[in-house]
């Protein structure tokens, strides 16, 4: 952990600390509390982190800024720091360091509303002590918690450091090529009106404030000492209505007397109990003022009385900030002190509540009744009321508020203009007389004009002798400023050029992968065999790239005859992922797989998405080599040579053909395994064990296949079970029970003359297929190689085959009953319901 | 400026393939074109940042694969979409006798669309078969503004999608007006609430 301090400097250059080059990341107003050296496990690497502890003083929050390194630390320069991930630690953020069933212990989550949690790993060294830094992130989580839990946090200084602050910082950075400067006149005055009404009538004001030889662009006016009726100071005392009124008035008239030649609007009024600034605006400049903000601050009495204290406005004209304020410090000759208290308390509380205070200004303009006095030379006369201008310089040097400022005790940094003019106050009303009561005040210089900033020219610094009603003089004071302003074709040029460029980053940093090919051909595939392709994933782009296929409808992101593997990881740059591909037609797919084929060119397209990037088709195709398995009764019976002769084109127009023509009339496949099966004898014993024993297929089963699926003239090669086998499959496996579309009807048949009426009405190959199969299965009931129960239990469910009726509480039972109708030997004889099934010689076969 | 832009639209390109989609996109993203032909086989983005009256608005638009066999995968990213680019080719009658099906696509998978009608590679009078005048009136009909562009002279590429965004912003300020104002009084409640930072 490196501690936040400067580091000692010597006689050379000081080796740079990270410290020191994180801290250049920053802005001035932001403080590095803690920095802290982690790593983060990606895929399977080791990936280092630098996880930044910062305070910003403008936003009044903390947050953990998360570094990605460029290049292996230690960092040499700033621009290696890629920031990574941003956690504003506000309520929701959290640090916990839970390695429960983990063998590191080094480690930690960080997570926010927004985000996480993340996991960083560390090693315990120097600069990563982890004590020490979950300390420093608990004092800021306590500290934020003495708040007003209601408070809206600050965090809007983030914004700099998530990916939109590259507009801004850009922008910024090419200022120069948009910044042209306006020159602004500003006219700046004040008066301590003595608690005098305005008066009406005449416009005795106007050669105060109208009387320079071009209307200024902007005003800011501060009066003291409004006229309050009953003197009342208290804000409670003051109706708000009568002081508004009075400040009405006071704005009438100050509007009737600005500079006639151009037309003015108030901007804004702020006024504390008697203090009042007012800035006034040509309207053609209004547009130009994006901003204005207004705020006071009371001293006096208790800090509040507001009889004393300051009134501010903050203005945006273009791209220059402007702050205006008012202040009427402590009276009194003897209280220097307290005027300079005044000063530094309204300084101090004089922040607006978009969070600007007055030194976040670039041009600050200060008026008003100050206060500062003329002190008198330690024993010597006071100064006398004095006329000629070539005393003030002498008066000058006695000046309270000149010897303050020399001092650094307030108004550091301000500017004033030479004052070639009679001290303001103090004056007989009415009169240019200096007091001459009693009291016998000293005059003074209480009514000033400062400023401070940049690209100001002071131009006129005076007062108005003939304005009379007060016991001050009116002062102003006229400003050229040059304001920063945007040129606006030149700006949308550049903010063009701009968004282009950090766009363009934003492309060109968009995770990418290659993929070796995006279509995947498995070549020939058949029926219960399964195969494999594998395909190559490569990361060629300058980041670390997460990718996944995604789930395409409710769950699975592929058909079920694929497998992927893996189906999602994370590629480092330059390293490449194999993707193993499994394709398996089996009992379970084949039917989905015929549906597929049907209506689609190919397996699968599988969508194979990278995080925060393109999404990329995986077509996989092949080459389904048609088989019996699977195909319905019907597009058997439409074949006319092996299915093993088809082409997957072929079998999909054979599978679309809906015409009621037939080749044969059952399938040869079909009757094949009947037969085989008859003529086995005794030896067929028990072939039929369980409804699921076609779920396993027997490494003979694809012999078999083979036979079938291409009208072998060898010797039938495999046992008898295998073929009972077969035979369960040939009729389970299509999209449609053999007895479809009338399973809910003939489940409900109680009686076989009622069940043959709809099993008259099924296909010729169907019909066929069930008349057959039953005379086989009644033969072999007869002859006791099988059990009438298990038989019809089997056959009835693969059958009757139905989505919907199996729910049905005693369907199993009606399935048992059914097919009892038609294989129980003891029941009524089967009668002439074997309307040319088969071909002659085939059934003789049969009853051999 | 709180954010780095004022709104963030997704847009949408869709369009039988080979009528160009990929180079519009590249084109208005990074002001290139490329005339090999690679075929998109999925789906792509860019993203573009783009001032309209004042309001920055993030694009992020997407490119799709044209081809017949992904459409129905393609479909399911015409979710969220603020705007669709439809894309014919001019000198490809069928791709423009198709549009009326990316049309249908188009109501079948999106509620409220903003959309635009493109006619690409209109750079070569003599190849050109999809007269102006007809595609006019076929997107009258169908009450879309047309476009005829070329990516690859970058005629009328950044009008097109300007006009598509302008559209999709004056949608959404419509529908929900009070949306600007939002800002600005995030910006006033979060007055004054500076904290002494901890040390």
């Amino acid at each position: 952990m490196e501690t936040v301090g400067d580091s000692v400097p010597n006689g050379t250059a000081p080796p740079r600390t990270t410290l020191d080059i994180v801290k250049e990341r920053f802005k001035e107003d932001e403080v590095i509390l803690s920095i802290f050296d982690a790593y983060q496990i990606i895929g399977h690497e080791y990936t280092n982190r630098l996880l930044a502890l910062v305070s910003s003083a403008s936003g009044g929050t903390f947050a953990i800024i998360a570094f990605s390194y460029l290049r292996t630390p230690p960092l040499t320069t700033v621009n290696e720091l890629i920031i990574n991930k941003v956690f504003a630690i506000d309520s929701s953020f959290q640090i916990r360091q839970d390695s429960m069933g983990s063998i590191n212990t080094q480690q930690f989550d960080l997570s926010t509303a927004e985000d996480g949690p993340f996991k960083y790993y560390y090693f315990p060294t120097e600069s990563s002590n982890y004590e020490d830094f979950h300390a420093k992130i608990t004092s800021c989580q306590r500290s934020m918690a003495q708040y007003d839990p209601e408070a809206v946090l600050n965090f809007r200084w983030l914004n700099d450091y998530r990916q939109i602050g590259e507009v801004k910082q850009e922008l910024k950075k090419r200022e120069s090529e948009y910044i042209v400067y306006e020159d602004i006149h500003i006219f700046c005055a004040t008066w301590n009106v003595n608690n005098k009404p305005c008066g009406d009538g005449e416009n005795p004001l106007r050669s105060w404030l109208g009387h320079t030889a071009q209307p200024p662009d902007i005003y800011a006016i501060g009066l003291q000492e409004l006229y309050a009726p009953a003197k009342a100071m208290a804000y409670e005392m003051v109706k708000t209505t009568q002081m508004g009124g009075i400040e009405k008035t006071w704005i009438d008239k100050i509007m009737a007397s600005l500079h006639p030649d151009a037309k003015y609007e108030v901007l804004g009024t702020q006024r504390l109990v008697a203090t009042m600034l007012t800035v006034i605006v040509r309207q053609q400049i209004r547009p130009q003022i994006t901003r204005c903000r207004l705020k006071t601050v009371a001293r006096g009495v208790f800090n509040a009385l507001g009889n004393k204290g300051g009134v501010g406005i903050s203005l945006q004209l273009n791209e220059g900030n402007l702050c205006f304020i008012n202040s009427h410090l402590a009276a009194h000759m003897a209280n220097v002190e307290e005027r300079n208290a005044d000063y530094n308390a309204i300084v101090q509380g004089m922040t607006f509540d978009d969070g600007r205070t007055i030194s976040d200004h670039d041009h600050i303009f200060w008026v008003g009744d100050l206060n500062y006095r003329i002190q008198e030379p330690p024993g010597q006369q006071r100064p006398g009321p004095m006329s000629d201008a070539q005393t003030y310089e002498l008066l000058l040097q006695y000046d309270q508020l000149r010897q303050e400022m020399q001092r650094g005790k307030c108004f550091e940094g301000y500017t004033e203009g030479d004052i070639k003019f009679r001290p303001t106050y103090k004056y007989d009303p009415g009169t240019d007389t200096y007091d001459s009561s009693e009291k016998q005040r000293a005059p003074a210089y209480c009514d000033r004009v400062l400023w401070k900033g940049t690209r100001i020219e002071q131009l006129a610094y005076n007062s108005i002798m003939e304005i009379r009603q007060s016991d001050h003089k009116p002062v102003y004071a006229v400003f050229r400023v040059k304001i920063k302003t945007r040129d606006a074709v030149k700006y949308k040029r550049v903010q063009e050029e701009v968004l282009k460029a950090v766009d363009k980053r934003e492309n060109d940093n968009q995770p990418q992968i290659n993929v070796e090919k995006t279509v995947i051909d498995f070549g020939s595939v058949r029926f219960n065999e399964p195969v494999t392709q594998n395909f190559t994933v490569f990361n060629n782009c300058p980041l670390p790239v997460d990718f996944s296929f995604k789930e395409k409808d409710i769950h699975a992101i592929c058909e079920p005859w694929l497998h992927v593997d893996p189906r999602h990881d994370s590629l480092l740059i330059d390293s490449a992922r194999s993707i193993r591909l499994k394709m398996h037609v089996s009992v379970r797919t084949i039917a989905g797989l015929l549906r597929k084929i049907r209506q689609s060119d190919n397996f699968d397209i599988l969508i194979l998405h990278v995080e925060n990037g393109r999404d990329i088709f995986i077509t996989v195709t092949g080459d389904y080599q048609p088989s019996c398995f699977g195909l319905s009764m019907e597009t058997m019976c439409r074949t006319d040579r092996p299915l093993g002769e088809y082409t997957q084109e072929q079998i999909k127009q054979l599978i679309n053909d809906d015409s009621p023509e037939y080749r044969v009339t059952m399938p040869r496949e079909f009757f094949l395994l009947i037969d085989f099966l008859y003529k086995q004898g005794p030896k067929q014993e028990g072939a039929f064990p369980s409804y699921d024993s076609r779920q396993s297929l027997g490494s003979q089963f694809n012999l078999l296949r083979d036979w079938l699926d291409s009208w072998s003239d060898e010797p039938f090669p495999v046992n008898a079970e295998t073929a009972a086998q077969a035979l369960l499959l040939l009729l389970d496996l299509p999209e449609q029970a053999l007895l479809e579309p009338f399973v809910e009807d003939l489940l409900t048949c109680s009686n076989k003359s009622r069940a043959m009426d709809y099993i008259s009405l099924l296909s010729p190959p169907k019909r066929n297929v069930f008349m057959h199969l039953c005379m086989f299965l009644r033969a072999g009931i007869e002859s006791q190689y099988y059990d009438l129960q298990q038989v019809a239990s089997i056959f009835g469910r693969i059958l009757l085959r139905s989505g919907e009726c199996t729910a049905w509480m005693d369907y199993h039972s009606r399935c048992v009953q059914f097919m009892r109708l038609f294989i129980d030997n003891d029941m009524e004889s089967l009668g002439n319901g074997n309307d040319g099934a088969g071909s002659g010689d085939r059934t003789a076969g049969l009853q051999a | 400026m709180a954010r780095g832009f004022d709104h963030l639209f997704k847009l949408l390109i869709i369009g039988d393939s080979g009528v160009g989609k990929s180079s519009l996109l590249i084109r208005f993203s990074d002001d290139t074109f490329s005339g090999s032909y690679i075929t998109t086989i999925g789906v792509d983005f860019k993203i573009r940042t783009v001032d309209i009256d004042g309001l920055r608005v993030k694009l992020q638009i997407w490119d799709t694969a044209g081809q017949e066999r992904f459409r129905t995968i393609t479909s399911t990213y015409y979710r969220g979409t603020h705007g669709v680019i439809v894309v014919y080719d001019v000198t490809n009658g069928e791709s423009f006798a198709n549009v009326r099906r990316w049309l249908e696509e188009i109501q079948n998978n999106c509620d409220v669309v903003n959309k635009v009608l493109v006619g690409n590679k209109n750079d070569d009078p003599d190849r050109k078969v999809v007269i102006f005048e007809d595609a006019q009136r076929f997107a009258k009909q169908m009450d879309i503004e047309l476009y005829e562009t070329s990516a690859k002279d970058n005629i009328n590429v950044d009008n097109m999608f300007l006009s598509i965004t302008r559209q999709v912003l004056h949608h959404k300020l419509r529908t929900s007006p009070n949306e600007q104002q939002k800002d600005i009084v995030n910006l006033n409640t979060t007055n004054n609430h500076r904290r002494k930072c901890c040390r």
